[in-house]
């Protein structure tokens, strides 16, 4: 016989402990991450250690915005 | 918890009527990836886009035809780097989310033809509008036929399959993280963490179901990092550090912040 199972406190897996706690600033949007991403893409193609913090740290939190940049950077490159 | 689903389904996209059918050039939805076509970026733009597209007669016709071509090329490229969420990804219905793409980001970048400033080449400001609009057509194909469970912390999930135990590394900090969450976020900002971060819920698809947008929903985690961050930084489990310039954003959260509706405007292309 076993006593009844007690609820357990739920545990964020590792992953998405560091997703939450990722530093997002210097703050830059979606939208002005759009604007920027071309001039963005087209300054890593020809530099690929160009760095440009705001738009850097938006495409570490926002996996939808770096996907598309990553591609349109591909795009570039093919 | 909840269920969320879409007000107004919409159905399979291989079903959806594609409107810009007969508006393809000859031979371009079978253009390949990486197949020589301008806006190469090293190549100069052969024509004055901006000035063709605003003009009138065989010259605006031929640059409408050019542009729908460049965007079928970028739709292809981002579908096919998504191929494997398809639940279909026959030949057949990727055509077809490539070319309701593009027909799509054709449109939208019309409509800000006027706020091309020059920055960068037409042809990759145009790609832009092409892999945003496939991108979010190829998550919200993966997504059309499951629910999105608009879940507190606490709720479990309906599908889990991983064993908490199984987190036991790291654990001490993860329970630091759950119990700020509980504690320094609004019901609304757990929500969308969960969603986002821990359910893995694509931010176009959230924004979709909750009729709000990609910029609103990341504004939100935005100020859910921040307050996490703030939190746990005096608990002691993250390390301090000097103040940095917030580059005139919305900065951190007030502590008594009600994020209880989807804040935004949209003032970009992305949705
Ligand atoms: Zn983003």
């Amino acid at each position: 016989m076993s006593a009844p199972r007690q609820p357990r406190e739920p545990v964020l897996p590792p992953d998405a402990v560091d997703t939450l706690l990722r530093d997002t600033t210097p703050w830059l949007s979606c939208e002005e991450c759009f604007e920027r991403m071309d001039t963005y893409a087209e300054a890593t193609v020809a530099d690929p250690a160009h760095v440009d913090e705001a738009m850097d740290t938006h495409l570490r939190g926002c996996a939808a915005c770096d996907e598309e940049a990553r591609s349109l950077i591909d795009l570039l490159r093919a | 918890m909840t269920a969320l689903s879409r007000d107004e389904p919409r159905a399979a996209a291989p079903s959806r009527p594609h409107r810009g059918a007969a508006a393809l050039p000859p031979g371009a939805a079978a253009l390949p990836p990486g197949a020589p076509v301008c806006g190469r970026h090293d190549e100069p733009d052969p024509m004055d886009w901006v000035a063709a597209l605003h003009g009138a007669g065989a010259e605006h016709a031929e640059a409408l035809r050019r542009l729908h071509a460049l965007m079928v090329r970028a739709a292809a490229h981002q579908v096919w780097r998504m191929r494997s969420a398809l639940p279909d990804p026959s030949p057949g219905t990727v055509e077809i989310i490539v070319n309701q793409a593009a027909d799509e980001a054709m449109t939208a970048l019309l409509g800000k033809l006027d706020s091309f400033e020059g920055r960068s080449r037409f042809t990759t400001w145009a790609f832009k509008f092409a892999i945003l609009q496939a991108a979010t057509e190829v998550r919200r194909v993966q997504w059309q036929h499951r629910e999105v469970q608009w879940r507190d912390l606490d709720e479990p999930r309906a599908s889990a399959h991983d064993d908490p135990e199984s987190h036991a590394e790291g654990a001490d900090l993860s329970r630091a993280v759950a119990a700020a969450m509980r504690e320094v976020l609004t019901p609304y900002q757990r929500r969308v963490a969960v969603a986002l971060l821990v359910d893995g819920v694509p931010i176009d698809v959230l924004a979709d179901r909750l009729g709000t947008t990609r910029g609103a929903l990341y504004k939100t985690l935005h100020h859910v990092r921040v307050r996490l961050r703030v939190e746990l930084t005096a608990r002691g489990y993250l390390p301090t550090r000097p103040a940095r310039s917030r580059g005139g954003g919305p900065g951190p959260a007030p502590a008594n912040a009600d994020y209880s509706e989807a804040p935004t405007t949209h003032t970009g292309g992305v949705r």
